[in-house]
């Protein structure tokens, strides 16, 4: 799977829309900025998971649903929820 | 004729032979106040006659290093600006041009002109004359090392841009803020013996910079066998992941790292890699996203140390990859490696954080045969991503901005602790290929005992220094 810009973003709120139990509306993309990360992934290495350690450019993408926010983290190769409730998960890749 | 003629003709004889002395010496100080070469018929060894190309040689105040990619009509046209004019373009060294001044100025200060062109020129010195019979003369090492020096210069387009290779101080970089390639070179360039295994995300082994140096599995090493995973045509390594035999980079990281440790050298194509020889095993556990599983790290490993027990000469492993969660399974795989005599190089991770407070993996792993690198900038600070650790980061080597070798014969500059380790793998290599028989423990000691102490890196890292190979394959 391939992300841009948009289809990142796009990407994650379904992604938390549908975690959370709420329609894609309900949703807001608050930003999506251009980073550069620390590693391949993307500062947001899942349990058990070993990272090239490479700077990255990708996109930070936060979003805020029912009055909190949240952050997904994408490249062109994969899309993660970072810090979610204390973990980190690969939505894509 | 009577006794007073006698003693005027003794007169005149002592003084015109005392005339002849005093004359012949005002030639001699005559001679060597003009630096010139002693006529040859004064010398006792009778000096060739010059040709014209000789004397022109000779004639040329300033030899200068063009930087590659300078074409001889722009040598000219350089020259020309400072009135001077390009006598000679060596043919065995690509951009080294020797330069008659025709103002006929100081020559040291004509060739500190040529240096400050940094943009253009790589070295600019005046032309030493040496005479063939003053026995000094092969005393001095400069001219001699250097001519030494200037033939360990690769023809690749790139290498001027490889700065931790040969920082001349391109780009706002600091001048020997490297890791003296140059110098490591006259004393080896690698050898096809030794094997490096890349453990990563693959290696594009069809590289027009990579192909020669990649290992293949030669019909002596029978194809893989993996009691879990059964048989493999490992033909050009292994794919952990997809766990077929084919190792074809679909990242690139992997192949810049290849890329640092072993890029061919002086084929007029791309960059240099640290070894011109060296034999490259790329295994691939990281998927496309650049990140891969534990036990995944684990089978790569397993298979290098398989492959190593059935003779393939693997001797170093380069991991530019890691994480802050540790795994007992990992560190007994590395600990397995370094029992089968391959030396683990790990990158110290990209968080700028301490490793001795927080540890990143497996670098952290305090094993004999791990070897942690953090990560220098041209300028030899410390970068701001690299992490770091007095007791469990060992070495500095450079990690940013490195051009190296990308996918489908691409070339890219990256940056990251996972650039830093190959330099030190690459560098491992050459040991090696110098010391065929050392062990790891050696291999270890001559890394962190050879580097340049630098302030930047007191309380940073163990050893207090920057990868040196120039020292590392001599001492």
């Amino acid at each position: 799977m391939s992300f841009t810009k948009e289809t990142a973003a796009e990407a994650a709120r379904s992604d938390l829309a549908s975690r959370l139990g709420l329609g894609n509306g309900e949703v807001k993309v608050v930003s999506v900025d251009e980073t550069e990360f620390t590693d391949m992934s993307l500062g947001a290495a899942a349990s058990g998971e070993m990272a090239a350690q490479m700077m990255t450019s990708g996109w930070k993408i936060k979003l805020n649903a029912q009055e909190r926010n949240y952050e997904y983290r994408a490249d062109k190769y994969q899309l993660r929820l970072h810090n979610f409730k204390g973990k980190n998960y690969v939505i894509a890749s | 004729m009577n006794r007073n003629n006698i003693w005027i003709h003794i007169t005149l004889a002592v003084v015109m032979i005392t005339l002849a002395a005093v004359i012949g010496q005002i030639d001699r100080w005559r001679a060597a106040l003009s630096h010139r070469p002693v006529h040859p018929a004064t010398t006792a060894r009778r000096a060739p006659v010059l040709s014209v190309r000789d004397q022109e040689l000779a004639d040329a105040e300033v030899i200068v290093r063009f930087k590659p990619g300078v074409s001889l009509s722009e040598m000219r046209t350089i020259a020309a600006t400072k009135n001077d004019r390009v006598v000679d373009e060596d043919e065995s060294v690509p951009g080294l041009a020797f330069i008659d001044d025709l103002d006929n100025a100081d020559p040291a200060g004509d060739a500190a002109d040529y240096a400050a062109m940094s943009d253009v020129v790589l070295y600019a010195e005046p032309n030493q004359i040496i005479q063939l019979d003053d026995p000094a003369a092969g005393a001095r090492s400069f001219d001699v090392d250097q001519n030494e020096y200037d033939a360990n210069l690769p023809n690749d387009p790139q290498f001027g841009d490889q700065w931790s290779l040969n920082n001349q101080g391109q780009n706002g970089g600091k001048e020997h803020a490297d890791i003296d390639a140059l110098k490591a070179w006259t004393k080896t360039r690698g050898s096809a013996d030794v094997v490096v295994a890349v453990l990563d995300s693959g290696v594009d082994y069809k590289h027009i910079d990579l192909r020669a140096n990649m290992w293949t599995r030669p019909d002596s090493v029978p194809q893989y066998q993996d009691d879990e995973l059964g048989s493999f045509d490992d033909f050009h390594g292994f794919d952990i992941g997809d766990r077929i035999g084919d190792p074809m980079d679909d990242n690139g990281h992997g192949t810049h790292c290849a890329g640092i440790i072993g890029a061919e050298a002086d084929n007029s194509e791309g960059i240099a890699g640290i070894n011109w020889k060296v034999k490259i095993m790329p295994l691939k556990f990281l998927g496309r996203g650049g990140y891969g599983t534990t036990k995944a790290a684990i089978e790569a490993i397993n298979y290098a140390i398989d492959r190593k027990k059935n003779g393939v000469n693997i001797r170093v492993m380069n991991a530019s990859w890691g994480s802050t969660s540790g795994s007992k399974a990992l560190e007994d795989a590395i600990r397995a490696a370094g029992d089968a005599g391959i030396l683990f190089v790990a990158a110290a991770g990209n968080n700028s954080t301490d490793n001795d407070k927080r540890p990143h993996y497996p670098s952290n792993y305090d094993l004999p045969n791990v070897v942690s690198v953090a990560a220098l900038d041209r300028n030899d600070a410390i970068t701001s991503f690299s992490n770091f650790g007095a007791k469990t980061v060992h070495i500095a080597a450079p990690g940013k901005d490195i051009p190296s070798t990308w996918l489908n014969d691409q070339y890219r500059e990256a940056s990251g602790t996972s650039m830093a380790a190959p330099h030190v793998s690459g560098v491992a290599a050459l040991i090696v290929a110098e010391y065929p028989n050392i062990s790891v423990a050696k291999l270890r000691e001559k890394l962190l005992r050879s580097v340049d102490k630098l302030d930047s890196l007191s309380g940073k890292v163990s050893s207090g220094g920057r990868l040196n190979a120039a020292k590392a394959v001599s001492q």
